[in-house]
């Protein structure tokens, strides 16, 4: 173990590698768990997952960092044996939080320390003094644009940041949030991998799986997106008006805006031929042609793959981000923003300026993606939960 | 395409040295071949040695030659998923095409294909006369165009590869893309795992997408306090902001500077324009140290000279992980030139159309139907129309693969 870190920071930090040759010193398996010795590792794996999806707090037990060490990998397994994919980003964003708050009370090396001894980041201490700010931290470019992205204040984009050969520099604050961000990142990824898609959780612990269930029913109506049928106009952020009044003109469009407005109909739950309907007016419109790429965006021909509407980002780069509004500030990708203005009633009763109070909201400053199941992935819409 | 074109094709990959076929980690990438004629690329090219590459090139002479910028575990699976990708070079193009040089007015036009609406130079977005975006373009590169191609790259290993994401010149290649610009490739293991969204936020860097002068450091010490900046020295755009100000300042006559900041400011700035750049090169510098000009003023000095700053590249090439690029030394289909290397410090004394030709001696008898004034190695025609010609055999396969001319017997 590395000497700066206890024990103790094992328990603040169960996702260091330490902590796995720490569990592996037990020799335990996740059916050696069931016992009635191991019965508060349960217990306290059961409940790390609770709090997750309830959103209290889940105090940290520092008097037994045992239990917290090997509770957190248990609490994972639960987790992904759920397969629930709201649940993974709840779990992981969760974690994520806990560990920023813990992370920002440590001192600049212990921070630098956890980041190399967690996710191997060459991190270096820095003392930059600038006219506001002191940037402490340095993180190879590579490192730091593998979880940066992730964000989509201004203040994160590269083109924002001090950068110097190689290196973009950070504060205290930013580095902790970006190291928390990459956990979540981890956790959520983890999820896809081959034996953790189809794990199964051993008999003995079956039960509790059961219990988890039992409180996501509750929540169902919160990850299970279901939108009306056929599109709600009142709720179309800007860019899908701006490319339809476009078709509607009878204007011919770039490659990008016919994937980003195909993709965005299907989505909503438009047919193909209620798509196909759109670009009627278009001039050099060929219906077969069109069917078939249609088609092949839904999913129903070629790769079988659903493919979901580009991000804002995207849209951003190819010019086809069109007077953005206050809603658009707060969301990263268009289905988020015509989820939020049909859940805040846009269809029933016009919205005005779209500032909706949605789970989201509770969840605001974390990131992209963490309430947002099924949304920004390349295949993003294959992701709904089952 | 004509016999006489795939004859020459033919005999410059005979004759090419198969080493010169070669990237790095060669078996790893998916080779894409293009024929004459075809729309469509053949794909999921697998080859285990350079000179089975060239065999097949001397047996189906392609028009275009691609390879793939990402490492593949099975290049030659047909589904993305079975390829097994592992890790991409990150690719920058710079293509003269995309950028607005005056020359455009002397060698392109475009026509609108829906009303027939004509002109010349860069092409509209939309047609000026019905709104329509289906714009057809006829398109040269002259020496001109190279040449501001050529500059862009300077800038971006200049100002954006090496001082700002610390990647030496050992870790780059540059080549000429056989056409109107210049390939950038960085090969070092530190890019190969980018996603697609980290290459994304570099392309934006370059391009200064989503730059905010307010993010590096200009502020207003409470409501009326001084303005506070960056310093010249800072690194990133930081320090590029900082010191696009100081020269914009110093260039502009205060006709351009009311242009950016209306006419009291610009008098204003212009009037202690010494004081202004002596203050602002201090260290540290006092971005407010006279009167006449508010923070919001000196922000769109800050975006106005930032954009001259920006480098021009095509940023869906940069951003693809898994993008097809010309192979080096391969002919391109449309010029008769090689895709060719070059390296940093032979890079300013290139030319590009004499150093990327890649046939030398004989001459061709050809029929030139419209050509604006070309050159090719030390040879110039035209502006020409109609008209039969003997040239260099280099001029003559620029024509013919440019569609500009027939061959004559």
């Amino acid at each position: 173990m590395s000497k700066m870190l206890t024990k103790e920071d094992l328990a603040k930090y169960p996702f260091l590698d330490q902590s796995a040759a720490f569990i592996e010193g037990y020799n335990l398996t996740l059916s050696d768990l069931s016992a009635p010795a191991y019965s508060g590792i349960v217990g306290r794996a059961v409940e790390r997952v609770r709090c997750s999806i309830e959103g209290g707090a889940s105090p940290l037990q520092l008097g037994d960092p045992e239990t917290e060490i090997l509770s957190y990998p248990l609490a994972l397994a639960l987790v992904y044996a759920s397969r629930v994919r709201w649940l993974v980003n709840r779990f992981a964003t969760f974690e994520a939080k806990r560990c920023e708050e813990l992370l920002k009370m440590e001192t600049a090396p212990k921070l630098a320390e956890v980041a190399k001894a967690s996710f191997g980041w060459r991190v270096g201490l820095e003392d930059l003094k600038l006219e506001w700010e002191r940037l402490t931290f340095s993180l190879g470019m590579a490192e730091y644009l593998e979880v940066a992205p992730q964000f989509h204040s201004p203040s994160w984009k590269l083109t924002n940041k001090y950068v110097d050969r190689g290196r973009v520099f950070l504060d205290a604050k930013d580095f902790a949030r970006l190291l928390a961000e990459n956990l979540k990142l981890r956790i959520i990824r983890k999820a896809g991998e081959e034996g953790v898609k189809d794990f199964e959780l051993p008999a003995a612990l079956q039960p509790h799986l059961g219990g988890i269930a039992g409180l996501l029913e509750g929540k169902r109506q919160l990850y299970e997106d279901e939108f009306p049928e056929g599109l709600v106009d009142d709720a179309r952020p800007p860019c899908i008006v701006a490319i339809m009044n476009d078709l509607s003109a009878g204007k011919s469009l770039s490659h990008m805006a016919r994937f980003a407005i195909t993709t965005f109909m299907l989505n909503v739950g438009e047919s193909v031929d209620g798509v196909l309907k759109l670009f009627g007016n278009v001039a050099d419109f060929d219906e077969g042609k069109a069917r078939y790429q249609v088609e092949h965006i839904a999913g129903i021909t070629g790769s079988r793959t659903k493919y979901a509407p580009p991000k804002c980002e995207v849209l951003r780069s190819f010019g086809l981000c069109a007077e953005p509004d206050r809603l658009c500030a707060t969301v990263s990708h268009p289905l988020n923003y015509y989820k939020r203005k049909v859940r805040a009633g846009a269809g029933a009763k016009a919205p005005t300026g779209g500032e909706a109070p949605t789970r989201e909201g509770r969840v605001k400053g974390r990131g992209r993606g963490a309430g947002a199941a099924g949304v920004g992935g390349e295949k993003g819409a294959q992701g709904r939960p089952r | 395409m004509h016999k006489v074109v795939l004859d020459e094709f033919r005999g410059y990959y005979s004759r090419l040295p198969a080493e010169q076929l070669d990237v790095k980690d060669f078996v790893r990438r998916e080779y894409a071949l293009l024929h004459f004629g075809d729309q469509k690329m053949i794909r999921h090219l697998k080859f285990d040695s350079v000179s089975e590459l060239k065999r097949s090139l001397v047996e189906g002479v392609p028009a275009n030659v691609y390879y793939s910028s990402a490492y593949y575990r099975n290049p030659q699976a047909d589904d993305m998923n079975a390829k097994g990708w592992e890790g991409a070079d990150l690719i920058f193009d710079i293509d003269a095409d995309h950028i607005r040089t005056d020359c455009k007015d002397e060698h392109d036009t475009w026509a609108c294909l829906d009303c027939g609406c004509r002109g010349r130079g860069f092409p509209p977005d939309a047609c000026p006369k019905c709104g329509m975006k289906k714009i057809d373009t006829v398109t040269w590169v002259c020496e001109g165009c190279l040449e501001t191609a050529k500059r862009e790259i300077f800038k971006l290993i200049d100002d954006f590869i090496v001082p700002d994401f610390g990647v030496s010149l050992g870790e780059i290649e540059i080549c000429f893309s056989g056409h109107r610009g210049y390939h950038l490739h960085v090969v070092s293991e530190g890019v190969r795992g980018l996603t697609g969204d980290g290459r994304r936020e570099i392309a934006d860097y370059v391009r200064g997408i989503g730059l905010d002068p307010k993010e590096h450091g200009f502020r207003q010490v409470t409501g009326t306090g001084p303005i506070v900046g960056p310093d010249m020295r800072d690194g990133g755009w930081r320090g590029k902001i900082a010191r696009a100000i100081y020269e914009f300042v110093s260039g502009r006559s205060q006709e351009e500077l009311r242009a950016v900041v209306g006419p009291v400011v610009a008098d204003n700035i212009s009037k202690g324009r010494e004081k202004f750049l002596q203050n602002i090169s201090d260290a540290p510098p006092h971005w407010g140290g006279m009167r006449g000009y508010s923070l919001e003023s000196l922000m769109k000095i800050a975006n106005a000279a930032a954009r001259e700053h920006v480098c021009n590249i095509d940023e869906r090439v940069t951003l693809d992980v898994k993008r097809l690029i010309r192979q080096p030394n391969s002919l391109h289909g449309k010029s008769a030139l090689k895709t060719a290397r070059v390296s940093y410090s032979d890079l300013e004394r290139f030319d590009p159309l004499r150093d990327a030709v890649a046939f030398m001696g004989g001459s061709i008898k050809i029929y030139v139907k419209e050509i604006p004034r070309v050159r090719i190695g030390d040879c110039e025609v035209g502006p020409a129309k109609g008209t039969e010609m003997e040239v260099p055999r280099a001029l003559g396969l620029y024509l013919l693969c440019k569609g500009a001319a027939d061959p004559r017997v």
